[in-house]
């Protein structure tokens, strides 16, 4: 079964992912329209800043056995075999945030859903874009995601490519094409200097 | 919940005052800052481009995704056409802030500007020599009313070169003429700027690099040397004047008036309002023992500059002054202003006044000045001021100011040295002073305010660099008491005893942002001096903390003049590997200097020691290994 | 052979248990022995029932043909009587013996009594199971007053359950704020003066005495300190204490609850412990600990039923932890919350200006062991990982504090 597959170190950190998941997650799926709806369609997806401000798409892992369903005082979230997905039922969810005491990534979040029971604030989180994969298209966050942070794919060809990547820069020099390109390598050694110069340990004050 | 403020600023008064916002309430630029976070690489890399409606584009820097926009266009050609872009706009900044001097020197001539008037009729003389005018038997206006017209006619498309080329040395302007950069209007060439980066125009990226270069020499030797030269002209031209620095220079017991921004036409007249006897005695029927007028930013240099007057902080400490609690008024012009500030204001009782016809602000009373009423609304404004320190909550002025000396334009450079450029050509011959280097540009959030600036202003002079610094920069330094004679303590040996011998500080400055043509035009007469090129010099220049468009031209005009110039942030050319070698290697074959960037002081310290070394070497002068 | 199981308990720790034998042993005999007649049913969320939000049926986790489906033997409205080690059976009314391979012992908890005068009034009520928030519906009608003892998780919830309700409440805390033993004095003080916004009378550092009443109904609680409060309906929820009198000490060794290893398994081999009666080690205070909450039970209800069913799983020690929602107030906290001052332990804390966020982490060494977070919970969880994964911490911990905490800044 293909899944959406993560590849941290191609995020360049746009959030496209976020708004194309909260289009996705909302009821009149286009973006200049969502973007009018009450309530607002929220993303599922959230692109945090990492330490030296890098972005990182954090998506529910759909865990097996899964944190929050064991945690689920009502019963609400169970496992979907069909996408062997984990999905919330929003009529059943309380709001007890149980979920999110539960969830070790923090992907979980608390709000009215546009596709949820009018009203009602209910835990929400990634649903593997099931309604769009009936119809035959990829989840909304890796259409989006040009960088190739977000794939959609089988789960050992991801392996493997994963693996050929690192194969490739440890022979960079043979193969001729380094697995991090220049310009990106040379943005985020940029990006981590700046970052540690502002450490508070570098220090060169001065005091009044 | 936030960082330490210890991460955000290494000014203790920037500290303390964030603690306090933090307190308050009040949001900063930093929490925006954090807010923000991550960035969006394709912006930081250069790779997204909105020029047009095919659009918007984006390039994968993987190479996998798409690598080409709509139209066609590659990384290298959209990177170089959104730097084109910045540089446009920091341009017409400049320019802009100039044409609004020249217009109001215009009217004086014309004695429509009441308070104004010619305040350097040397200059006025000397500077329309320049421009071909006949002085001889005129009086001052008359002078004056022609060379607005002339200067007029450099922002116009009519001419084949700006007039004030004619100052760089002989050798920069054959370079120029030979690579067809020599700007020919000031407005053209950001007019042909957007132009040539129009959808389907120029699509060279090497041909849009090399315009960016005229464009920005259209501002260094055109729109902001008018606006340096044109201010000397009706503010008077700076002299050496003791000061101060920092948030303590708001007084507890006087009406605070703080002016921001940049244009020196509106914070002359604040400054007079200020000092009429009238004011002065209302504010001590109002309980207050008289009127404090401090500058942030660039209006604040330039009032520093040419009148002492005490300067509260730079870009990052718009925002803190103002959660002291003890600013009756903050009044802005342009450039800069952060528009958050109207909010700050609200959470105290600080009134806030926008001045300019092209800049409004939320939270803002607009209150436009023009030349002819301004010192009509100058004494409003100050009256209302006055008024308001009755209005004033709890006053909270964490630390006392710091002494400075300031005002050190070339003419007082010149004078300095006993009135001719010899005794700093000796020195740097003997090599007791090793260069000079010209640390300039603003705060940026993503640096530790002033970190930047006062790390390598330090470690420059401890190895006897003069250093000359403008802007945000010199706000820093100020701040951090390296502009009083005492701070030659903190210089090497060589540099130490220059500045004890003449009483400077081995940091001397220049003014505000368009004043960094000053250092220009020392580097320029230097050259002369020594009958070559301003690349040949032992000489540098640093924007360790840089943000804005206007930053990006100055450090384009810096680099297109023969002046090697470290950046502290990285511009928004990474996509592109073609450009950024370009710009931080190619440049050196075209016009004698590149860019370099280092986000850390101690090492772009390293960088232009080297540099100044290097240079030193090959004008046949001592060097040293760096 | 097929083994017999026995289950002692259809809280959640026991029908996790069960499942859990049943997926791993097809052919095993099991045996699920429970006091409450109901289908298995969520107790935490017994107190919605009370303030109606939700209607009875919703509390069921488990539809009705549970047993028959995992083919468990259910003995239900049954309290064991005493358990025969020796001789392999849990001995329940009437004499009746139940024998097993493997017994887990799922008992949960009962409330806490307290030591009062006029218990025997009407309207008096413990809230521990669904029967009990029925009772206080049934004679909730024409009440207009509710007197409420106790500032720990039940009675916090009977009162605002009851205020929900449109009753009157007096909150009666021994200690100076709601939920000490969750939530340090700060949070504490957010928390009270939230539910006083709310509209709830809450007395600090109040007892009660007695109660007293007329018409065998009571109308009024008298305090140790001289005062009174009237009331028509009482809460008791002065916290549980877990349900094992018939367990033999001398055979199962017992401390607060019954003293389990790391595989659930109790003193006496082939029995085991699992939930609100269990007392495991803690990973946060390392040392023993009954952490007598809902993710525990399950969790410890699994780990039991894949030891018992032969599959050697290690459970990694309980973590006291609990989440709740007040208003428009949230909480979370999690291990050590109030930490002695021994010098073992440091705290750093963060609150913002307008009072609604309040953050504090306690370390211990390079580690994080504990966190209370009021308001922007969401990341509570990745604490909590960090807590139960025992890692050092290698981001910097004011990074931990700021708000825009996020699980990308782990990643090396």
């Amino acid at each position: 079964m293909k899944k959406v597959v993560v590849n941290p170190q191609r995020c360049v950190g746009c959030m496209q992912c976020m708004i194309a998941c909260a289009t996705a997650h909302s009821r009149t799926q286009s973006l200049f329209t969502a973007a009018l709806e009450t309530p607002t369609p929220k993303p599922r997806v959230h692109v945090g800043a990492g330490l030296c401000g890098d972005g990182f798409p954090n998506r529910c892992r759909h865990c097996d056995p899964a944190p929050c369903m064991l945690a689920c005082l009502p019963g609400a979230i169970h496992r979907d075999p069909e996408l062997d997905t984990v999905r919330i039922d929003p009529d059943r969810c309380i709001n007890c945030a149980s979920c999110a005491m539960a969830c070790p990534f923090g992907v979980i979040r608390y709000h009215v859903d546009p596709l949820g029971p009018p009203g009602k604030t209910v835990a929400v989180k990634c649903d593997n874009c099931v309604d769009r994969r009936r119809e035959g298209r990829i989840p909304a966050c890796v259409e989006v995601c040009k960088s190739g942070a977000l794939t959609f794919e089988e789960m050992g060809a991801a392996m493997k490519r994963q693996t050929d990547a690192v194969a490739r820069s440890v022979a960079s020099e043979v193969e001729g094409k380094p697995a991090i390109p220049a310009g990106v390598a040379l943005h985020r050694a940029l990006r981590r200097a700046s970052w540690e110069m502002n450490q508070e340990r570098k220090e060169n004050s001065h005091e009044g | 919940m936030k960082d330490s403020v210890k991460e955000k600023s290494i000014a203790q008064d920037s500290r303390l005052l964030l603690e306090k916002a933090r307190a308050d309430g009040v949001e900063t630029v930093w929490d925006r800052f954090a807010a923000q976070l991550p960035n969006c690489g394709y912006c930081e890399m250069g790779l997204s481009c909105r020029i047009c409606v095919m659009g918007p584009c984006r390039i994968d820097p993987f190479g996998e995704g798409p690598q080409r926009g709509v139209c066609g266009a590659d990384a290298d050609i959209i990177v170089a056409r959104n730097l084109g872009r910045m540089i446009a706009a920091g341009a017409a900044s400049h320019s802009d802030h100039g044409r609004d001097l020249v217009e109001t020197l215009a009217e004086v001539a014309e004695g429509r500007a009441e308070g104004y008037g010619i305040a350097d009729e040397a200059k006025l003389r000397s500077f329309a020599g320049e421009y071909g005018i006949d002085t001889n038997d005129k009086d001052a206006l008359a002078v004056a009313a022609e060379l607005a017209e002339a200067l007029q006619e450099d922002y116009g498309t009519r001419k084949k070169a700006l007039t004030l080329l004619a100052r760089a040395p002989e050798k920069r302007r054959e370079i120029w003429k030979k690579l067809g950069i020599a700007p020919r209007g000031i407005d053209r060439e950001t007019s042909e700027m957007m132009h040539r980066t129009h959808m389907g125009v120029d699509n060279d990226w090497q041909s849009i690099l090399l315009h960016a270069m005229r464009n920005a020499l259209s501002d260094g030797w055109g729109g902001s040397l008018i606006a340096s030269e044109v201010s000397d002209i009706l503010c008077g031209t700076p002299t050496p004047t003791p000061t101060t620095a920092n948030a303590g220079v708001l007084k507890k017991d006087q009406v605070n008036i703080v002016v921001h921004g940049h244009n020196p036409v509106v914070s002359e007249m604040i400054l007079l309002a200020c000092q009429s006897p009238e004011m002065i005695a209302l504010a001590r029927e109002k309980g207050a023992d008289g009127i404090n007028l401090a500058g942030v930013c660039c209006t604040g240099n330039e009032l520093q500059m040419r009148h002492g007057i005490p300067m509260a902080g730079n870009h990052l400490s718009t925002e803190l002054v103002l959660t002291t609690g003890a600013v009756e008024m903050m009044i802005v012009d342009y450039q800069c202003i952060m528009p958050s500030l109207g909010q700050v204001a609200a959470c105290y009782h600080t009134k806030m006044i926008s001045t300019s016809d092209k800049a409004r602000f939320p939270g803002m009373e607009h209150r436009e000045f023009h030349p002819d009423n301004a010192r009509k609304i100058a004494g409003e404004l100050v009256r209302e001021a006055v008024e308001n320190f009755s209005r004033r909550g709890e006053v909270y002025l964490p630390v006392a100011p710091v002494t400075a000396t300031t005002g050190f334009s070339v003419e007082a450079v010149v004078q300095a040295l006993g009135g001719t450029p010899e005794p700093l050509l000796d020195a740097i011959k003997k090599g007791a002073i090793r260069g000079a280097a010209g640390v300039v540009g603003c705060n940026n959030p993503r640096i530790k305010q002033d970190h930047g600036h006062v790390t390598l202003m330090r470690r420059l002079i401890e190895n006897d660099i003069l250093v000359v610094d403008t802007g945000c920069a010199a706000v820093a330094s100020a701040k951090a008491g390296f502009k009083t004679a005492e701070a030659a303590a903190m210089a090497g040996d060589g540099l130490k005893a220059v500045c004890q011998a003449l009483k400077i500080p081995p940091v001397l400055h220049m003014g505000s942002c368009v004043d960094n043509v000053r250092i220009l035009t020392l580097a320029s007469a230097l050259a002369n001096a020594l009958g070559t090129d301003i690349s040949d010099l032992p000489i540098a220049g640093a924007a360790p903390e840089w943000y804005s468009e206007k930053a990006a031209a100055i450090g384009l005009y810096f680099v297109a003049s023969g002046v090697y110039t470290v950046l502290g942030p990285m511009p928004p050319i990474t996509g592109s590997a073609n450009v950024a070698r370009l710009l931080t290697q190619g440049l050196n074959d075209a016009v004698g200097a590149t860019f370099a960037v280092e986000p850390d002081p101690e090492k772009a310290a390293l960088l232009i020691r080297r540099h100044i070394e290097d240079k030193r070497r090959n004008l046949g002068l001592d060097a040293k290994a760096v | 052979m097929a083994l017999d199981y026995v289950i002692i308990g259809n809280g959640v720790a026991g029908i996790q248990a069960a499942e859990t034998i049943r997926r791993l042993d097809r052919t095993g005999h099991i045996t699920l022995i429970g006091d409450e007649t109901h289908l298995p049913y969520c107790r935490p969320m017994i107190s919605m029932a009370l303030e109606g939000t939700i209607d009875f049926p919703a509390l069921t986790i488990r539809g009705p043909d549970f047993y028959e489906a995992n083919a468990i033997t259910p003995i239900l409205g049954e309290r064991v009587a005493a358990i025969d080690v020796d001789g392999r059976a849990v001995i329940i009314g009437g004499g009746r013996r139940v024998p097993f391979h493997r017994l887990l012992i799922a008992t949960g908890a009962d409330p806490r009594p307290v030591a009062a005068a006029g218990l025997d009034l009407n309207n008096i009520h413990y809230m521990r199971s669904q029967d009990h928030v029925r009772r206080m519906l049934a004679s909730i009608d024409g009440a207009r007053r509710a007197t409420v003892l106790g500032g720990g998780l039940v009675g916090f919830k009977a009162a605002c359950g009851l205020l929900r309700r449109g009753v009157g409440v007096s909150l009666l805390i021994g200690s100076g704020h709601p939920l000490s033993m969750q939530v340090d004095d700060e949070a504490g003080a957010m928390l009270l003066a939230e539910l006083r916004r709310r509209g709830l009378d809450v007395r600090v550092g109040a007892a009660v005495a007695g109660f007293e009443g007329e018409n065998g109904r009571v109308r009024s609680a008298a305090l140790k300190d001289g005062g009174r409060v009237d009331c028509d309906l009482v809460v008791i929820g002065k916290g549980v204490r877990p349900a094992l009198d018939f367990v033999p000490r001398d055979r199962i060794p017992v401390d607060l609850g019954i003293l389990v290893d790391a595989r659930m398994e109790t003193g006496a081999p082939g029995i085991y412990a699992a939930g609100d009666v269990a007392e495991a080690e803690d990973i946060a205070r390392r040392t023993r600990w009954v952490n007598a909450i809902w993710p525990e039970a399950v969790e410890q209800g699994r780990v039991a039923g894949m030891n018992m069913a032969g599959r050697q799983v290690a459970y990694p020690g309980s973590l006291s932890r609990n989440v709740i929602r007040v208003f428009d107030m949230d909480a979370m906290t999690a291990g050590v919350v109030t930490p002695d001052d021994d010098g073992l332990y440091e705290v750093i804390r963060e609150r913002d200006a307008g009072g609604r966020l309040y953050r504090k982490l306690v370390f211990r060494e390079d580690r994080l062991v504990g966190f209370t977070l009021i308001n922007r919970i969401e990341q509570g969880g990745v604490m909590t990982a960090l807590i139960r994964s025992r890692l050092p911490i290698r981001v910097s911990r004011r990074r931990l504090l700021a708000p825009d905490f996020n699980w990308s800044l782990l990643l090396p």
